[in-house]
């Protein structure tokens, strides 16, 4: 959606019939779509090539144990073998993308006679759950603080809400996580006897999923709170909203109507953005959490160098993150007409 | 996958003011009227203090040096065994160590910044100035970026190059410089499309003076400000990189290695924890506080 | 066991040391619990990588291993000989060659056919398919089952060549209830052998039913498609998979089939928590029976008046150290590394950064196996001999420049910063720290690639010396001796000692050994670690034995154990 100067309408180069259809705005939102879809192929196989030049620099093979007595070379070659290490890099690389073109990404190092398909099915629900509860947690939470803050600018209700959003900015999340654990677990647990507290760990209880879906949450929700409140101010000054305003209209109504969808529009747009650091974020909270999601399975097929663990984990995000930042332009293009779709 | 950021704070749109006449006289009593962005300045002041004062402080004596080991009195909770903050695993005074963790944090919050600027300007001028193919790269390398696992890139940096302040300094560089570059690029394209700009192009003129000459002054904000807000993401990772193993070196204490060691005795001594984290957490307020102010006073649209 | 010391190590108790979980009341017949109450909940801490056991490696996954399949035998509980589990008792020819073992007469799998000798030989088979490459066939198996020398240049891609090395061993089965070995040299410590996990019997039937149908040799997928599916894991042992809920726990039941007295527990439930602390706080609101303190929380433990009630510190069969590179100059020097080696106060480092788990052992065997002894002090703490060492070396300069290999891990990174303090103390010498990623520190070690580098230890995978001594023969230099110092006259006692079937003979051969470790500063030996768990009141009978795994005491004998009333 980048907006170019000085180049031809993408419809010129086309021939007459498809020119036609990229006529109409229906027509050049198909062709946007496929055409960002498309962008995904060339996008996936330079993320692949990339996590692969990576992983085979690491030093240390997957077959190296964290202490103690180590495998023997022949055993170390029998396994090099067995998993088609002894090949050529350039070679591994060409049949890891011919077989991911097939759907199979393999089988884990670590886990043995385990498809890295099963063990991201495993390992899913648990980043999922946490992502989708603190995704639903920030479009009412951020959106609702930044119109509160908006409309009673320069108010306690303001400095106390735009307080919170920036303390929770900019106090990174892995912080966060830990005061929580100290207070809410550590320190309720001793105050009251064990009777309240909030689990630290573990998936077990509902309980359990509190604290890490708040720490999760807690930047975008500030985030979009801040952004809220700076297009709701603009949206006010507006004339038509003023208008309304003057007009007589209820306070509820004229927000509703007016400052609402029109303020909106800047925090749809970083939806995308929000949806990548969820995902990508699950690494530091389950970690801290203890929750044994992708973000960790991940980390520790680095740590185990499970190559491919770590390429499937990268393609999986790459592809929740491309599939998210599409869904928000073609969003975008629903909410602000004026778009120009290149 | 991109480590997550501390402060997604990325300005995308900035309006290019015609003039900047006063600009800066302007921005200077804007930001002085600020007092939260003040605040967050006297911090930051403070904290510079202490990382310069805190050696000669132990060298006169009157604070304890966050070396020393003292087996006997480990894990001691505040106020014991002599230790004002308590002490760590190894009976090192904790507050010392706050103290001495503040030259990392500072060190790796505005060296990094000092190796993104070149990096990101010129990726992001050429990106904008040349448009078309170029550019569509740079929105496509952003792409891949969002889902690059930039974990096992800084990684592989430390480990391949070697755990010095350089290349940990370096690989946290690396992997942040794309805000950098989208916001030039948004300035750059917008500065293409002023009136001017068409003037000059119409009586045969060569842009990319022009432009040059017009992006400096009016981007130094934006970029100021960007950057300002990157010294709190590059305090965070280099705390990051301390939990991932391939932080900087024990026994130099930083905060983000107080945090990761102290969560391992987070039941027996809470407060091992606590207080690398609220330093962590007030030192990037202050950074937050002064970034929003300097924007607050740069952004030519607050001058309304 | 070959688990790494700072990858949540340490397995084995003390031999002769009999630990009745809390103490109290041990008669099974008394306040007894319900059925439905005898539970287990443990922290197992992992997810064992298999379930397949010839394929395990890890504490985490034997624990699982031990429970599903039984061995020929194993060790006694108080680890003096072996005892009968598949096998009732076993001859071995007059030259040491041939082991032929009777195997127990009515035993059967869990789904009710009974064990025979052919399962037995296919079972090891499997762990010994080069294709397959087992984590722990070296160095038991391969080098003393007849025709297994071979098993490093089999080329793991070619059926054929697989093929002959399978049907080359020495395995057979007379008839059904006959199970013969034959060596490739006499071999004392044989008898132990038979007792690790992953010699056990499989089912080719429901491998090769899981599999689609019969499959090559060198087709490891298929080899493996059986041991992931709790339906298809059909043992031997005394327990069963019921559920394998992944990246969460595994529920063990009773094998209705098993051959000794039904046991009181009636399932086990083994949770797969990382963390220690999160272990920590479910064991505290009730949520787990049976955990490790983590290391942090070990004082809190001591001074709490209910939980040190429940706390058992048990000995382990094993020993650390640090490992110095004597193919760089100056450690090269014996005088500098036996000054390194006498400048490090053990009993701190025991007392204070270990909270008192562990015992400081400046000698190689552990206290409770034949061969501990600690007469010979000449790695003792004596920080004046050692500054006169070095100086007389004249090498500190040097020194100063070494650094001091270590693992990423708090643990690690905190310990070694101790023995760094305690060089620049006591030495005078100046030794940094170079702390990297685990993966990269092992590469730099097998290569050789380091200064000093520690800790590293062992855990002693049966009671026996050979298991210790093995580790420092010349030809282990990349496997273990880091240290890479080759000494012919050890290599020769060890071997000699090995092969000796006359007990006094072997031992005395193996203090001498032992000596030349001391005296030459191959290693500066450090501590022998002790495990700090917690039991819950109500789980008693619990028998703790050399072989349990890491933070499950008693997890070999759980027939004895049972739950009360709570």
């Amino acid at each position: 959606m980048a907006v170019i100067a000085g180049r031809p309408a993408r419809g010129a180069l086309l021939p007459p019939r498809l020119r036609a259809i990229t006529g109409t705005r229906s027509g050049a939102l198909a062709i946007f779509i496929i055409r960002r879809i498309l962008w995904m192929i060339p996008i996936l196989f330079f993320v692949i090539l990339i996590t692969f030049s990576l992983m085979h620099l690491a030093p240390g093979s997957p077959w190296d144990k964290n202490g103690g007595r180590q495998l023997s070379d022949t055993v170390v070659h029998n396994l090099n073998v067995r998993y088609g290490l002894d090949k050529p890099v350039p070679q591994q690389f060409l049949l890891y993308v011919w077989n991911v073109t097939h759907f199979d990404f393999g089988l884990s190092y670590q886990y043995q006679g385990k498809t890295v398909s099963d063990l991201l099915l495993e390992s899913w629900p648990y980043t999922a759950t946490i992502g989708v509860l603190a995704f639903l947690l920030i479009i009412p939470v951020g959106v609702g603080l930044g119109v509160l803050a908006a409309l009673r600018q320069n108010t306690r209700v303001d400095y106390i809400t735009m307080g919170f959003a920036t303390i929770a900015a900019s106090f990174p999340n892995f912080v966060i996580g830990a005061l929580m654990v100290v207070v809410l677990s550590v320190l309720a647990y001793k105050a009251t006897g064990g009777n309240f507290y909030l689990p630290a760990a573990g998936f077990a209880v509902d309980d359990s999923l509190i604290m890490p879906v708040v720490t999760l949450a807690l930047l975008p929700i500030a985030y979009t709170a801040r952004l809220t409140r700076a297009s709701t101010l603009e949206t006010i000054r507006q004339d038509y909203v003023r208008t309304a305003w003057a007009k007589g209209l209820p306070e509820r109504l004229v927000v509703i109507r007016h400052v609402l969808k029109n303020s909106l529009i800047p925090v749809v747009t970083t939806l995308g953005p929000t949806f990548a650091f969820l995902v990508t974020g699950s690494v530091i909270v389950e970690t801290v959490f203890a929750i044994p999601g992708i973000g960790r399975a991940f980390v520790t097929a680095i740590e185990s160098r499970d190559y491919p663990m770590i390429l499937g984990t990268t393609v999986l995000f790459s592809l929740v993150v491309a599939v998210a930042n599409l869904i928000v332009d073609v969003l975008y293009v629903f909410i602000d007409p004026r778009v120009r779709l290149t | 996958m991109a480590i997550p950021a501390a402060a997604v704070e990325q300005i995308t749109d900035w309006e290019v003011p015609e003039q900047q006449i006063g600009l800066w006289t302007d921005a200077l009593q804007r930001f002085r009227r600020n007092r939260l962005a003040i605040a967050g300045a006297a911090l930051i002041a403070l904290l510079v203090v202490i990382a310069f004062g805190s050696p000669l402080l132990v060298h006169i004596g009157i604070l304890p040096d966050p070396l020393k080991q003292n087996v006997d009195f480990i894990e001691s909770g505040p106020g014991q065994n002599g230790f004002l903050l308590g002490s760590d695993e190894l009976g090192r005074d904790t507050f010392s160590r706050l103290l001495f963790g503040s030259r990392v944090s500072l060190a790796v919050g505005i060296l990094v910044q000092a190796i993104i600027l070149p990096i990101g300007l010129t990726i992001g001028l050429a990106a904008g100035y040349f448009g078309g193919r170029i550019d569509n790269l740079l929105m496509r390398f952003t792409d891949i970026w969002y889902a690059f696992p930039d974990l096992l890139f800084v990684l592989v940096v430390v480990s391949v190059f070697g755990p010095s302040l350089i290349t940990i300094f370096g690989a946290i560089a690396l992997v942040n410089w794309v805000g950098l570059a989208r916001l030039v690029r948004g300035q750059v394209l917008s500065i293409k499309e002023k009136e001017f700009i068409e003037a000059a192009r119409s009586s045969g003129s060569a842009p990319v003076k022009l432009i040059l000459k017009h992006l400096l002054p009016n981007s130094l904000g934006p970029i100021i400000v960007t950057l300002t807000f990157g010294i709190p993401n590059a305090i965070f990772l280099e705390a990051v990189l301390s939990f991932l193993g391939v932080g900087i070196q024990p026994p130099t204490p930083t905060w983000g290695q107080m945090v990761f060691d102290g969560y391992e005795a987070i039941y027996a001594n809470p407060t091992s924890v606590v207080f690398p984290a609220l330093a962590i957490g007030f030192t990037l307020l202050a950074f937050t506080f002064v970034g929003d102010g300097l924007r607050d006073a740069l952004d030519p649209r607050m001058r309304r | 066991m070959h688990i790494g010391v700072w990858s949540r190590a340490l397995t084995l108790a003390t031999a002769g040391v009999f630990i009745a979980a809390c103490g109290g009341n041990n008669n099974p017949t008394q306040n007894l619990a319900s059925p439905d109450k005898q539970i287990l909940r443990a922290n197992n801490g992992t997810e064992p990588n298999s379930f397949d056991p010839t394929q395990q490696t890890y504490t985490y996954e034997r624990a699982v291993g031990v429970q599903t399949f039984d061995s020929l035998f194993r060790a006694k509980a108080d680890g003096s000989d072996i005892e009968p589990l598949g096998a009732t008792s076993m001859d071995v020819s007059s030259d040491g060659l041939t082991y032929t073992f009777h195997l127990r007469q009515n035993e059967k799998w869990s789904d009710g056919k009974p064990v025979v000798a052919a399962d037995w030989v296919y079972g090891w088979k499997h762990f010994l398919n080069p294709a397959l490459a087992a984590g722990y066939v070296d160095p038991f198996f391969d080098l003393t089952i007849k025709g297994g020398a071979n098993y490093g240049n089999v080329d793991g891609t070619k059926q054929a060549d697989v093929d002959a090395f399978l049907n080359g061993l020495g395995l057979s089965a007379p008839d059904d209830h006959t199970f013969v070995v034959q060596l490739d040299h006499p071999a004392a410590y044989f008898k132990w052998v038979t007792t690790l996990w992953v010699a056990v019997p499989l089912r080719q039937d429901i491998i090769e039913k899981a599999a689609g149908g019969s499959f090559p040799s060198t087709d490891t997928t298929k080899a493996e498609a059986w041991a992931n599916n709790a339906a298809t894991i059909v043992g031997n042992g005394p327990y069963m998979i019921k559920e394998i809920a992944p990246k969460d726990h595994v529920t063990l039941v009773p094998n209705p089939n098993y051959w000794a007295p039904a046991p009181h527990l009636q399932q086990i439930v083994y949770y797969e928590i990382a963390d220690g602390n999160t272990a920590y706080s479910q064991y505290n609101t009730g949520a787990l029976d049976m955990i490790g303190v983590p290391l942090a929380d070990v004082t809190v433990v001591r001074n709490d008046p209910k939980l040190s009630k429940e706390a058992i510190l048990i000995p382990t069969l094993s020993q650390y150290w640090i490992s110095m590179n004597t193919t760089r100059a100056p450690l090269d020097d014996k005088n500098v590394r036996m000054a390194l080696a006498k400048s490090i106060d053990r009993d701190k480092l025991v007392n204070d950064i270990e909270h008192g788990n562990g015992k400081s052992l400046d000698t190689f065997i552990p206290k409770g196996m034949t061969g501990y002894n600690t007469s010979d002090n000449a790695q003792s703490f004596d920080p004046a001999a050692a500054k006169q060492l070095l100086a007389q070396s004249g090498k500190a300069d040097q020194l100063s420049k070494m650094k001091l290999l270590t693992r990423n891990s708090t643990a690690s990174k905190t310990l070694n910063q101790f023995l760094a303090d305690q060089w620049n103390t006591n030495l005078g010498v100046n030794i940094t720290l170079d702390v990297i990623d685990s993966k990269t520190v092992t590469r730099d070690i097998r290569k050789g690639q380091f200064d000093i580098y520690g800790l590293d230890g062992w855990i002693g995978d049966y009671p026996d010396q050979q298991d210790w001594f093995d580790i420092f023969v010349t030809g282990s230099c990349h496997n273990l001796n880091w240290g890479c110092l080759s000494d012919p006259n050890y290599d020769k006692l060890v071997s000699q000692a090995d092969g000796d079937s006359n007990k006094t003979e072997r031992a005395q051969l193996y203090t001498q050994a032992q000596k030349l470790l001391i005296d030459n500063a191959v290693v500066a030996f450090m501590y022998q670690p002790y495990e700090y768990d917690l039991v819950k009141s109500y789980v008693k009978g619990l028998t703790v034995t050399t072989t349990d795994d890491q933070n499950l005491p008693g997890d070999e004998r759980y027939n004895t154990a049972f739950i009360t009333q709570h």
